[in-house]
C-alpha cells in the first residue's frame, strides 16, 4: 500500500505511458509529431506541416471542456490526453524543445492558463446528503482531476527541462499570473496542491529575478489568511515551499526578511485553522531561528500572545513549539517574559486537560528549561512552588501526580531554601490558577467595590451616565458584547 | 473615603488575567467622566499611549471602542483623542483596527467641517498613503466614505486617492475598495460618480481575483442606484453582461444573489429590455449552485419586469422544472406558484400546469412540499376551474410517506378553502380532502388541520360543521381506530362546539360526548371531559347540564389519576 503510493508520486509519468502508447498505436491516422520530428533531417529547420500540426494540438488542448461530466465530448476528451502526451513527450529530445516547443512558449503557457486558472470547484462529497454526524474519511476527489493532471506534469516537466531559459521564461511569469497560480492553492484536490507546490519551487528556483515579486505574492496570500479569510487549503504546501526559500536566506537576515518573520510567520500562529499547516510552520520558524537566534524572543512572546483558548489539541502543539523554541533564546533576553511564560505553564499544568498538563510537565524534564528556571529562580520559585505543593497533593490523575511530586522534589533539590520560602509565602500570587471561581470573587471584592463607589460618584457628576457593561461577568456571553461576526469563526 | 478613579484604573490594569483588564478597560467612561477634560488629556492619553505597545488586542479592542464613549463625554475636545486612534487604525488586528475606525467616526461627528477638512482629511490622507502597512490603506477606505461628504474642498483628494488605491497592488487593499466603492458613491456628486468611480469600477469588475470581482456586485448594485436610466444603460449594464459571463462561478452567484434588487435598481426600462436576457444565461448556468440562486432570485425579480415580458422566463421554467439539481426544483415551484397571478390565466395553465402537477410527484420530499404549497398559489391565481385539475393530485400528496409533504399540502387545501369561500366548490373539490386530517399518521398534520378549523368554520357556517364535517368526526370516533385519532376528532368537535348555538350543541354534539366519556381509554375520558365542560358552557338547557354532571359525576373514582383530576377540576368551577 505504501509502496503504491509511493512509487505513484515519484513517478505519475512513467505509469501512464504503457497506457498511452496503447491508445496511440490505436487511433494511428494523425501520426504523432514525435514520429514526424525524428524523420526531419535538419531540426533547425522544422517543415511547415510539422509546426502547423503542432500548433493545432496545442490550440486543441486550449479547449475548455466539461470536465465534470464523463458523457460529454468523450471523443475530444480522448484526443486532447492523446495531444497532451504527444505535447509530452516531445519534451524529451533537447532538439525538438530549442526548435518547436521554445518559439512557441507563449501559446503553450497560454494553453496551460486556459487549462489550470478556473474557478475553483467545491467539491460536494455525494449527490444525496450524508447523514449528519457520519464520518466521512474518503478524500474529496475533483472529477475534473484527470483531466487536468496531464497539463500539470506538462508544465512541471516544462519548467524542469533546462531548454526554455529564464528569459524567456520570465516574460509570462507575470504579477497576474503568480496571483492566478497562488489562488489555485486553495483547491481542496491534495494531488493538484502537490503539484502547484513543486511548479511553483522550480519556478522560484529557476527565475531569480522574479524571485521577489513571488515572496511578496505568497506574502499577500498569508496576509489574506490572517486578515480575512481564516482557511487556506494550501498553506501548509505554501509553507513547505518558504521553508526551502528560507534555508537559501544569506546570514545576516536582511530587514524585509526579519518583517516578513514578524508580520506573517508568527501571527500565523493565531489562525484557527493553525492545525492543518503547524507542522510546516513550525519548519519555517526554525530555520528562520536558525539563521537568527535573537527571532526567538520574538516567537515566544507571540505564541504566549496568540495561546489557544478552548482548543487542547493546539495548546499541545504550542506547548512543543514552545520549548523547541525556548531552546533557541539566549536566556539574558528572555527576562521580560518570564511571568507570562511561567503563568502560561502553571495554568497549562493546574487546568482540566490531561494531555495539556502531561505536555507542559514534560518542560521539567529539559536541561535546558530547567536553567532557564533557575537563573531566574527569584521569579520563577515563588511562581511555581505554591501551585505545585498544592496541585501535588490534590491532583485527581494518579500519574500525573506523581510526576507532580517529582517535579516538587526537583525544585527542592535545585534549592532548598528558595523551595521553603517560597512555599510559606503568605500571599503567594498564582494560585488563584487553582482556586474556584468564589474565592476568586472574593479576591476581587475590595477593587470592585471602588469601581461601585466611582461609578456613583460619576452619576452625580452627570446625572446622563450610562453605567458600563463589563463583557466578562457571569450573565453576558462575551461574544455578543463584542458584536463578533460568527461567520469569521471557522469551526473544523 | 475618595478613591483617585486614575489610581483605580491602574491597579485594575496591573492584574494579570486578560478578562480583567478589559473588564477595567471598559470602566474608564468611569474614570474619564470624573477626571474631566483637562486630566483627561494630561493623564488618561499619556497612559493609554503606553498601553499601545504591551497590552494585548482583547484590552486593545475594548481601548478603541472607549476612546468613542470618551469622545461623547468631552464632545468638544474629543480631536485629542485622534492620535491614539490613527494609530489603532494602522493595527495588525482586524476587529482593533475595525473598531478604531468606528471610533473615528464618532470623534468626527463632534468636529466642525473646518477641523475635518484640516485635521481628518490629512489622517485619512496619511493613513492611505502608509506603504510600509496595508492595514492603514484598508482602515482608509472605511474612512472615507463616512468622512467625503463632509471633507469640503478636501473632497477632490480624497476621491484621487480613494481611485488610487484601487488599482493597488495589494489585494487585500483592493478588496476594501471593491467593499467601500458603492457606499462611498452614495455621498458622492453624480458627475463624479461617473466620472471618478465608474472607470475603476470597471476595471475591479475585470480584476484578476474573483474575490474582488465578487465584491463588486453588491456595489454595481449600489451605485445603479442613484444613476438615471440612461446613465444605467451605457455605465452599468455594460457590467452587469460581463459579470454574467465571468469565467468564475462564484461571481456568476454573486450577481445572482442580487439580481432581483439590481433590477430594481436599474429600473423596468433596462430590466425589459436586456436583464431578462441575461438573467436567462445565469438561470441555465452549467453550476448548479449558480442556478438554485438565480432561481430563488427569480421569486423577486418577476415583480420587477413587465408582465408581458414574463414569457420568456416561462420555457426556462419549464426547464428549471426539470433540472437534476432538486434544490433547483424547489425554488422553481415556488417560482411557478408566484408567477401565475402575473402571467394570463390561459397561458399559465397552458404551459406551466403540468409541469407544477409533475413536480407534486418529483422523487425529492422537498420538491414535493414546495409544489403542493404553490399548487395553492397557481390554484388561487387562475380560479375554481383549475381546482378540478388539482384536487386530484392535491389528494395523492396527502397520501404521501412524508408527513412534511402532507402539512403543506393541508395548509395549500386550508388556504384554497379561505380563499375561494364558495361553499359548492368546497363541498365538491376540496372537502374530502381536508378532512383527511382527522386520519393522518402524524400528529403534525391533525394538529394542523385542527388549528385553521375556527377559520374554515366562520367561512363555511355552522350548516358544514355540524353537517358533513361531524359526521366525519363520529365516522373516527366510531369506527375502532387508535385512540388518538379519536382525541383529535374530539377536539374537532369543540371546536364546532364553539360556534354552534345551545340547541345544536346539545341535540347533536352532547350525545357524541356522553359516548365518549363511557370510552375505555383514559386519555379520551379525560378529553371528554374538556369538550363537554365547553359544551355545557353553550347549553341552557337544565335537565341536559344535570346529564353532563351526571356524567362527569361518574368519573370521579376513576382508577386513572388524570381523569380523576380533570372530572373534579371540572365540577369545582
Amino acid at each position: 500500500m505504501n509502496n503504491k503510493a509511493a512509487s505513484s508520486k515519484q513517478t505519475p509519468a512513467v505509469r501512464q505511458q504503457p497506457q498511452a502508447a496503447a491508445t496511440a498505436s490505436q487511433n494511428r491516422t494523425p501520426q504523432p509529431i514525435i514520429q514526424n520530428m525524428a524523420r526531419v533531417t535538419d531540426p533547425k529547420h522544422v517543415p511547415k506541416e510539422i509546426r502547423d500540426q503542432f500548433l493545432k494540438k496545442i490550440h486543441f488542448c486550449s479547449q475548455p471542456y466539461d470536465f465534470n461530466d464523463d458523457t460529454k465530448n468523450v471523443k475530444e476528451k480522448q484526443e486532447r490526453s492523446q495531444y497532451l502526451q504527444e505535447l509530452f513527450d516531445l519534451l524529451k529530445e533537447p532538439n525538438f524543445v530549442v526548435n518547436l516547443v521554445v518559439p512557441h512558449l507563449d501559446l503553450i503557457i497560454e494553453m496551460i492558463e486556459k487549462n489550470i486558472f478556473r474557478p475553483l470547484p467545491i467539491l460536494k462529497k455525494t449527490a444525496t446528503n450524508g447523514e449528519i454526524g457520519m464520518e466521512d474519511d474518503d478524500q474529496l476527489i475533483d472529477p475534473a482531476w484527470t483531466h487536468l493532471q496531464p497539463v500539470y506534469e506538462y508544465f512541471l516537466q516544462l519548467i524542469v527541462n533546462e531548454q526554455p531559459d529564464v528569459k524567456s521564461l520570465k516574460i509570462f511569469i507575470t504579477h497576474s499570473f503568480i496571483q492566478e497560480f497562488l489562488e489555485l492553492f486553495d483547491s481542496e484536490e491534495p494531488r493538484e496542491r502537490e503539484y502547484l507546490k513543486n511548479i511553483l519551487h522550480r519556478l522560484y528556483a529557476k527565475l531569480v529575478p522574479r524571485r521577489k515579486m513571488i515572496r511578496k505574492a505568497i506574502n499577500d496570500c498569508f496576509y489574506t489568511l490572517i486578515h480575512e479569510t481564516y482557511k487556506f487549503n494550501g498553506a501548509a504546501e505554501l509553507l513547505d515551499i518558504l521553508a526551502s526559500i528560507i534555508s537559501g536566506f544569506a546570514v545576516p537576515l536582511r530587514e524585509e526578511h526579519v518583517i516578513f518573520f514578524k508580520t506573517v510567520i508568527i501571527p500565523l500562529h493565531k489562525v484557527q485553522t493553525c492545525q492543518f499547516y503547524h507542522e510546516q510552520l513550525l519548519r519555517c520558524s526554525m530555520l528562520f531561528l536558525s539563521k537568527d537566534p535573537t527571532l526567538a524572543t520574538f516567537l515566544v512572546e507571540g505564541l504566549l500572545r496568540y495561546w489557544p483558548f478552548a482548543n487542547s489539541a493546539k495548546e499541545v502543539m504550542f506547548l512543543n513549539e514552545l520549548l523547541e523554541v525556548l531552546e533557541v533564546c539566549e536566556i539574558s533576553k528572555l527576562e521580560p517574559l518570564i511571568p507570562k511564560l511561567f503563568k502560561r505553564l502553571i495554568k497549562c499544568i493546574a487546568g482540566p486537560h490531561l494531555q495539556v498538563a502531561d505536555r507542559a510537565m514534560c518542560f521539567f524534564e529539559n536541561d535546558y528549561f530547567l536553567t532557564i528556571l533557575k537563573s531566574y529562580k527569584p521569579f520563577t520559585f515563588p511562581l511555581l512552588v505554591p501551585v505545585i505543593a498544592q496541585i501535588a497533593d490534590t491532583h485527581w490523575h494518579k500519574v500525573l501526580q506523581e510526576s507532580l511530586n517529582a517535579l516538587k522534589t526537583i525544585l527542592k533539590e535545585i534549592d532548598y531554601q528558595a523551595f521553603d520560602k517560597a512555599l510559606n509565602n503568605k500571599d503567594p500570587k498564582y494560585l488563584y490558577i487553582i482556586q474556584d471561581a468564589k474565592n476568586q470573587k472574593k479576591d476581587r471584592q475590595k477593587i470592585e467595590e471602588k469601581w461601585k463607589n466611582l461609578t456613583k460618584q460619576a452619576i452625580q457628576k452627570n446625572p446622563n451616565f450610562k453605567e458600563p457593561i463589563v463583557p466578562y461577568s457571569d450573565t453576558h456571553i462575551v461574544g455578543e458584547h463584542n458584536g463578533l461576526n460568527n461567520g469569521n469563526i471557522t469551526i473544523l | 473615603m475618595s478613591e483617585n478613579p486614575f489610581e483605580v484604573l491602574k491597579e485594575d490594569m496591573e492584574n494579570e488575567e486578560v478578562y480583567l483588564k478589559v473588564n477595567a478597560m471598559h470602566r474608564v467612561r468611569v474614570v474619564a467622566t470624573l477626571l474631566g477634560s483637562d486630566k483627561i488629556k494630561s493623564q488618561l492619553i499619556p497612559y493609554f499611549e503606553t498601553l499601545l505597545k504591551k497590552e494585548d488586542d482583547e484590552v486593545l479592542f475594548a481601548l478603541s471602542e472607549e476612546l468613542g464613549n470618551i469622545a461623547q463625554i468631552i464632545p468638544n475636545q474629543s480631536s485629542c483623542l485622534l492620535p491614539l486612534l490613527e494609530q489603532l487604525a494602522g493595527f495588525d488586528e482586524t476587529v482593533v483596527r475595525e473598531q478604531a475606525v468606528k471610533s473615528i467616526t464618532i470623534v468626527c461627528g463632534f468636529l466642525g467641517d473646518n477641523e475635518i477638512a484640516n485635521t481628518i482629511v490629512p489622517m485619512i490622507i496619511r493613513l492611505a498613503s502608509n506603504d510600509t502597512n496595508f492595514t492603514c490603506r484598508v482602515s482608509a477606505v472605511s474612512l472615507m466614505c463616512p468622512l467625503y461628504a463632509r471633507a469640503g474642498n478636501q473632497k477632490e483628494k480624497i476621491r484621487q486617492k480613494f481611485t488610487e488605491l484601487c488599482s493597488e497592488e495589494t489585494p487585500m487593499v483592493r478588496r476594501a475598495v471593491a467593499t467601500k466603492i458603492g457606499e462611498i458613491a452614495q455621498f458622492m456628486d453624480k458627475i463624479h460618480v461617473i466620472q471618478d468611480l465608474i472607470p475603476v469600477l470597471k476595471q475591479l469588475c475585470q480584476d484578476e481575483q474573483d474575490q474582488v470581482r465578487l465584491l463588486c456586485m453588491e456595489s454595481l448594485m449600489n451605485i445603479a442606484k442613484i444613476l438615471n436610466s440612461g446613465e444605467n444603460k451605457t455605465n452599468i449594464l455594460p457590467l452587469i453582461i460581463q459579470s454574467a459571463e465571468d469565467k468564475s462561478w462564484r461571481v456568476r452567484l454573486a450577481l445572482s444573489k442580487i439580481f432581483a434588487d439590481l433590477a430594481e435598481a436599474v429600473g423596468k426600462e433596462i430590466a425589459d429590455s436586456s436583464l431578462i436576457q441575461i438573467f436567462s444565461n445565469l438561470l441555465k448556468d452549467i453550476e448548479c449552485d449558480v442556478r438554485v440562486i438565480a432561481v430563488k432570485s427569480l421569486v423577486r425579480f418577476i415583480k420587477f419586469v413587465s408582465p408581458e415580458k414574463l414569457n420568456l422566463i416561462v420555457p426556462l421554467l419549464q426547464l428549471l422544472s426539470k433540472d437534476p439539481f432538486s434544490q433547483v426544483k424547489q425554488n422553481a415551484c415556488e417560482v411557478i406558484g408566484q408567477i401565475a397571478s402575473l402571467l394570463p390565466k390561459e397561458y399559465s395553465q397552458s404551459k406551466l400546469q403540468q409541469y407544477l402537477i409533475d413536480l407534486m410527484a418529483d422523487d425529492n420530499q422537498d420538491v414535493r412540499r414546495n409544489a403542493a404549497k404553490s399548487a395553492g398559489q397557481f390554484a388561487a391565481a387562475i380560479g375554481p376551474e383549475a381546482l378540478n385539475q388539482f384536487v386530484p393530485f392535491l389528494k395523492k400528496c396527502m397520501d404521501d410517506p412524508k408527513w412534511r409533504v402532507r402539512k403543506e399540502t393541508m395548509q395549500t387545501i386550508i388556504q384554497l378553502a379561505l380563499t375561494v369561500k364558495n361553499p359548492d366548490v368546497f363541498n365538491k373539490q376540496l372537502e374530502s380532502v381536508f378532512v383527511m386530517f382527522l386520519k393522518d399518521r402524524a400528529a403534525e398534520v391533525r394538529s394542523m388541520g385542527l388549528s385553521q378549523l375556527p377559520a374554515l368554520i366562520a367561512t363555511y357556517k355552522q350548516e358544514w360543521a355540524v353537517g358533513n364535517f361531524l359526521s366525519k368526526c363520529v365516522e373516527t370516533l366510531s369506527k375502532d381506530v387508535g385512540s388518538l385519532y379519536r382525541i383529535n376528532a374530539l377536539y374537532a368537535i369543540q371546536q364546532i362546539a364553539y360556534s354552534v348555538d345551545g340547541p345544536v350543541a346539545q341535540d347533536r354534539l352532547w350525545p357524541i360526548v356522553q359516548k365518549c366519556l363511557k370510552d375505555p381509554v383514559p386519555n379520551i375520558k379525560f378529553v371528554s371531559i374538556r369538550v363537554a365542560k365547553s359544551l355545557s358552557k353553550k347549553i341552557d338547557n337544565q335537565q341536559t347540564l344535570n346529564q353532563i354532571k351526571q356524567a362527569i359525576n361518574e368519573l370521579i373514582d376513576d382508577p386513572d389519576r388524570d381523569v380523576k383530576f380533570y372530572a373534579q377540576e371540572a365540577l369545582q368551577n
